[in-house]
């Protein structure tokens, strides 16, 4: 037939019993793999292709042989923070973000979740520093920020939707923050908050994320204070954001009215929506 | 084996001259009884992981359409009826306007192809689930490829080009020849694959590759740059990253209409791993072969084959 596939005399019944066997193993992986897809399938995945009734009955069925929901979801979790494990891994801090030329700006959309605060905010804004080593909170405004050596940086935001922005951005580093008011032993994270962020009705609805203070201490991440060489917009995060290109676009909270700093890992807005926690780029 | 017995009667029959005809029997003897002629096609780890693939590139590709919803690639201005600005939504529309009871709007195609609108955290989490089992799985079939020797079969040849050419031949005049009933031979091929096969086969780590590069080059831009640079930009990956899901499901329709032309004994050496042979060996393997010989196409026989045992059934 060919000249690289070898011919070979086998026993009839020694061939029957290994094809019986391959056919009997592939067959149950097939029937593993089909379970395995329906226990981890959204359910409103599953209602759509067999309807109400089926999925109920397969779902209870699954239930009953320990395939809870719960224990889906916390399986499928597990790659959620297997792959932030790995993002973790390849963090460095001396890669430095790629920077663009300001002819490399691209539009900014304002993502804000719900709806965009209006400006009434502005004149009481303050930034509460807490978990300091100096045990007492600290009450920022505007021109305590301004002594600040002001570093400018045009970089890549990322959003986990998949679309990218080029943007300048210039304010004061967050590693100059901490040095200056540095967080308190054991403190491993920043718990960065937004009090003033709306949801889509126009409610209080505070953002709030998780910042892993490596992250923090890295050069290129800012707490900006303009966009493109303008003040910050209230659609962009006026007075202050945080500019993390080295993660995704959500980690970059707007309007931070509250840096918390925390040994465990703070609550992070999209980690309770299902999204990861880590989201390093 | 019950078609074997003809050979074994054969001394049977000499027993009623027991003394003259002790040489005859030992070469009607059949060396091969009781066994059958086959080729060895696919290592154990080759066909683990093309099974295994099946539902990993189900799970990457639902997922992946659920995240492609969240911000399209291929986007064109606004349609003022549909308000659709994605290509993809727009095929679900067209698809659906042809399926009964189903409402043709831009979530459609997404809701029936994907794991739905408005699942981005879910199809992410499929994403990275299904992205590691395909890397794994990757790994397992390239070994099976070095185990099983079965990358030889995969490797350009010269007479690539030519072969290339003959099979789109037959391929466009397969069909109107079969409604005109003229005859419209397969081309001779002696290779495990023809030159068609060998180049979408070969092609197909390579998509995985590029699949994998371009996932990542998106998915960490910053600690691994130079994967992004190796695409032009965070975009281009995007691009790329889409394009080779095209080229996955574009394999993936001739690759299941032509198993399924060609027949059982293909798609079990999948399974099994073996399959039967196809050429005149007729006399060494039994009626058994003899009929599925005669049922498979008139293949040539290869000069180069160690000829079947000598004095068969005969």
């Amino acid at each position: 037939m060919s000249d690289e596939l070898p011919q070979v005399w086998i026993d009839e019944t020694k061939l029957r019993k290994r094809s019986r066997r391959d056919f009997l193993l592939f067959g149950a992986g097939t029937l593993a793999a089909m379970a395995g897809m329906w226990w981890i399938a959204p359910v409103s995945s599953k209602k759509r292709i067999l309807g109400e009734h089926a999925t109920d009955f397969l779902d209870t069925i699954a239930a009953r042989v320990v395939a809870t929901q719960e224990r889906s979801e916390r399986f499928q979790n597990r790659a959620l923070t297997f792959d932030d494990d790995i993002a973790e891994a390849l963090y460095s801090p001396n890669r430095t973000v790629r920077t663009y030329s300001k002819r490399d700006v691209t539009p900014l959309r304002n993502n804000y979740e719900g709806r965009t605060p209006s400006r009434a905010y502005l004149d009481t804004w303050t930034l509460t520093l807490t978990g300091l080593a100096s045990g007492n909170d600290v009450v920022l405004r505007l021109p305590d920020l301004a002594r600040f050596a002001q570093h400018e940086q045009v970089t890549r935001l990322c959003c986990v939707e998949g679309w990218s922005a080029i943007a300048g951005w210039s304010g004061i580093r967050f590693s100059d923050l901490l040095r200056a008011y540095p967080p308190a032993d054991g403190a491993k994270w920043a718990a960065l908050e937004s009090s003033v962020n709306l949801d889509g009705r126009g409610n209080p609805d505070p953002y709030y994320v998780s910042i892993d203070l490596p992250t923090a201490h890295h050069p290129q991440t800012l707490l900006a204070t303009h966009l493109n060489g303008h003040p910050l917009g209230t659609d962009h995060g006026a007075p202050l954001r945080l500019v993390v290109p080295m993660k995704l676009g959500l980690k970059n909270i707007k309007a931070i009215t509250k840096i918390v700093y925390v040994a465990t890992e703070p609550r992070d807005f999209w980690a309770e929506r299902g999204y990861s926690k880590y989201d390093g780029l | 084996m019950d078609s074997e017995e003809p050979v074994v009667d054969v001394p049977v029959v000499a027993e009623e001259v027991p003394v003259a005809e002790p040489v005859v029997e030992e070469e009607v003897v059949d060396p091969h009884a009781g066994q059958r002629l086959v080729v060895i096609k696919h290592h154990a780890l080759v066909r683990l992981s093309h099974w295994l693939n099946v539902a990993i590139l189900f799970g990457m590709i639902v997922s992946g359409l659920s995240i492609y919803w969240a911000s399209p690639v291929f986007v064109h201005k606004a349609n003022p009826i549909t308000h659709s600005r994605d290509y993809l939504a727009d095929l679900g529309i067209s698809i659906a306007r042809h399926v009964p009871g189903a409402t043709a709007d831009t979530s459609w195609f997404y809701n029936h192809f994907g794991l739905g609108v408005f699942n981005l955290a879910g199809g992410l989490r499929w994403h990275w689930l299904f992205v590691y089992l395909f890397i794994a799985n990757g790994i397992v079939y390239l070994l099976g490829l070095i185990l099983g020797r079965g990358y030889r079969a995969l490797l350009p040849r010269r007479t690539m080009f030519g072969e290339s050419l003959a099979m789109v031949r037959y391929y466009a005049g397969v069909v109107p020849m079969k409604i005109a009933r003229r005859p419209w031979p397969h081309p001779e091929i002696t290779t495990k694959y023809n030159a068609l096969q060998r180049g979408a086969y070969a092609s197909m780590p390579i998509a995985g590759a590029l699949a994998i590069a371009s996932g990542w080059a998106m998915h960490k831009p910053v600690q691994l740059w130079w994967l992004e640079r190796m695409f032009g930009s965070y975009d281009g990956a995007r691009i790329v990253h889409f394009i080779v899901m095209i080229y996955f499901i574009l394999f993936l329709i001739p690759h299941l209409i032509l198993v399924l032309v060609d027949g059982w004994d293909t798609m079990r050496s999948m399974v099994v791993g073996w399959s039967v042979v196809r050429e005149s060996v007729v006399g060494s393997g039994g009626p058994e072969i003899a009929a599925e010989v005669a049922e498979a196409e008139a293949a040539p026989t290869d000069p180069l084959l160690p000829t079947p045992a000598a004095g068969g059934a005969e």
